[in-house]
């Protein structure tokens, strides 16, 4: 089978997470051949593929373009990480034409610059792995059953669960710390609260969130307008 | 006529570049970046200054805990936080264990298949397996210090204002200890391959450091002590990353800078190597920066073994410290792998009012477009264009750009 990566705006992570499989990579090579990855690889390639990895926002129009070349050339269009499934926390900018002017003063830039939306607003996807970072698990299952042509299932449960099956102690309602556990979507395996931190939402909002109630039990602990500023760093609920 | 490189692979984000040609001649070189603006000094304003940092460590996967640190750092002198050296020494380890990561990718998996003629390390394998693995044990160990310091390999939340969520175990330093010392020997292979590299790109005449090996207060150029705000900042209409200077030339940071004009002590085979390559580094050629990069590999690996076990030997206080004041402005200097790292903010009751982040590949971008025009004119003409094209882009690839960092480079 034949795959490609393709990054749009975002901070490199998601295509170097890919990396970061280490001899889990060499698994994935034995199903299918790497034909695009241009942070890997020097090689260039027009050929069809079947299943495309896209990661990043769309935030100009040169993302646009790579965005659909690579759903017009794909069978099976993966959205990776939390910038391609939800804007993550550049898409949280509310008006993109006052930041520009602010950063940049009158100088229009070398390319057309949109508000940075995620990928599945542009074009449909056919799965979609959020997270930010994403688990390397979660994404090396995903192309594993791709390859033996299952189709995966998304994780619809919150962060909390896997806090409960850890045996974490709670941080939002033992130490008071806020946490968005309670609305998050689950698959990172409770990464900060086994830090003994708040879930951050990294991988946005989980299935049935019950919103009205997390900010009712987080106005215990924090200002209202810093709860929202939590709650829209990195998905717009 | 305008000869365009196409956008760079294997580096991070997207940028291209264009050489001008005028009668037979060539008139200028730009570097285009043109991964979008990502706007994070407008995302800090109005945030409590704890939620800061894990959002910053956003800007750059590669780089994530330097973001941090030099965000915290910000931070803590802003609000006059001081913290115990216990915490110190593990953001120390920290940045080490970022450099071994961010080197090793570069080195074996973006750089060496230069070197060696490859498109890219996939291709490596068949016939050069083994230097592969050995440079991705060294990168898993990075990782593995990025792990236990921030929380994640990438994006971690560990690293706090005032200290860490959470603490490292005896068990985990003892293990990254003995790794560290077990990677030297191949880290030093990779030091003599781009040893062998013809000298190319321009000569880093300015080069800018922080004062102390991986952070400070100060900044540290031609022999001068500075400040950032003594820099000149210009912005240019072709990139989404603004020029710097310092007294109109342009500056150069990253391991190349850091090996110059720091020199590397108290370390047994990293001095060894840098004594042995003194005369390449010496030529400030930007293209030594690979070899400079890999020194620091092996200097790093020493470097994490004795720290932890330093902290191993005195102890770590297990703290997070609170905040004397609710207000102050401040500036945090750190080295991330590509070069000096500037956080700077405003805090007013407790949130961020003002804020402002500087790159290493935005501090480079006038020195690349230099060094592309350089190589340009000694290579146009003798080569076909395609080989042209991709000498210059191995130019680029030597200053290990890291281009989503470089756009939201703000004076606000």
């Amino acid at each position: 089978m034949k795959l490609g990566v393709f990054e749009l705006t975002d901070c490199g992570g998601c295509a170097l997470n890919i990396l970061f499989l280490y001899e889990k990579l060499f698994d994935i090579l034995e199903f299918y051949e790497i034909t695009e990855f241009h942070m890997a690889s020097s090689s260039r390639s027009r050929e069809k593929l079947d299943v495309a990895i896209v990661t990043g926002t769309v935030s100009t129009q040169r993302d646009l373009e790579v965005l659909k070349d690579a759903r017009n050339r794909s069978e099976y269009l993966i959205a990776l990480g939390t910038c391609a499934t939800h804007g993550s926390v550049q898409g949280s900018v509310d008006d993109t034409k006052a930041a520009f002017r602010r950063i940049y003063g009158d100088i229009r830039g070398p390319t057309k610059v949109f508000d940075p939306r995620p990928v599945v607003d542009h074009v449909p996807v056919d799965f979609a792995i959020p997270g930010c970072p994403y688990n390397k698990e979660e994404l090396f299952q995903v192309l594993m059953e791709l390859a033996r042509g299952v189709e995966p299932v998304a994780k619809d449960y919150p962060v909390c669960l896997e806090c409960k099956l850890n045996e974490y102690e709670c941080v939002l309602l033992k130490k008071g710390i806020p946490c968005l556990g309670p609305v998050t979507a689950g698959g990172c395996n409770a990464q900060c609260p086994a830090l003994g931190l708040g879930c951050i939402g990294c991988r946005g909002p989980s299935m049935d969130a019950n919103i009205p109630g997390m900010v009712e039990v987080l106005k215990n602990i924090l200002p209202e307008e810093e709860i929202s500023k939590k709650l829209r760093t990195f998905a717009r609920w | 006529m305008i000869i365009e490189l196409d956008e760079f692979t294997r580096v991070e984000g997207v940028g291209k570049a264009e050489i001008v040609v005028e009668n037979g001649t060539i008139k200028e070189a730009r570097v285009k970046i043109l991964e979008g603006p990502r706007f994070f000094e407008v995302l800090t304003l109005g945030r409590n200054y704890w939620d800061v940092p894990d959002l910053e460590a956003r800007i750059c996967a590669i780089c994530y805990l330097s973001h941090s640190i030099a965000s915290v750092r910000a931070i803590e002198n802003a609000l006059k936080i001081d913290v115990p050296e216990s915490v110190n020494k593990l953001r120390e380890l920290g940045l080490w264990g970022e450099i071994i990561e961010s080197h090793s990718l570069h080195l074996y998996l973006l750089a060496l298949p230069d070197v060696l003629g490859y498109p890219d390390a996939i291709s490596m394998v068949q016939r050069h397996g083994e230097i592969i693995k050995e440079g991705l044990a060294i990168k898993a160990l990075g990782n593995t210090i990025r792990e236990v310091i921030g929380g994640r390999e990438i994006h971690g939340i560990n690293v706090k204002p005032g200290g860490f969520g959470r603490y490292p175990s005896e068990a985990e330093l003892e293990n990254i200890a003995k790794h560290a010392r077990s990677l030297v020997r191949f880290a030093r292979r990779v030091v003599g391959i781009f040893a062998s590299q013809e000298p190319r790109g321009a000569k880093a005449e300015t080069a800018m450091t922080t004062s102390e090996y991986l952070w400070g207060d100060e900044l540290i150029i031609e022999g001068e002590r500075i400040q950032y705000e003594d820099l000149e900042e210009v912005p240019v209409s072709y990139s989404f990353a603004k020029h710097t200077y310092y007294k109109g030339s342009p500056i150069f940071v990253g391991a190349l800078a850091r090996v110059l004009l720091k020199g590397i002590a108290e370390s047994g085979e990293a001095e060894r190597l840098l004594r042995e390559h003194r005369e390449k580094i010496e030529s400030r050629y930007v293209i030594y920066n690979n070899l400079a990069q890999a020194i620091e590999l092996v200097y790093a690996l020493e470097k994490v073994s004795k720290i932890c076990e330093e902290l191993l030997c005195e102890g770590i206080e297990k703290v997070i410290v609170e905040p004397e004041e609710k207000e102050g402005e401040g500036v945090g200097y750190v080295e991330a792998p590509r070069g000096v790292l500037v956080h700077h903010y405003r805090i007013e009751d407790g949130k961020i009012v003002w804020s402002n982040t500087i790159t290493p590949t935005a501090f480079n971008q006038g020195i690349m477009e230099l060094s592309l025009l350089e190589d340009a004119r000694r290579m146009y003409g003798s080569l076909p264009e395609d080989s042209l094209k991709a000498k210059l882009e191995e130019v680029i690839r030597a200053f290990d750009p890291c281009i989503s960092c470089s756009v939201h480079f703000v004076k606000m």
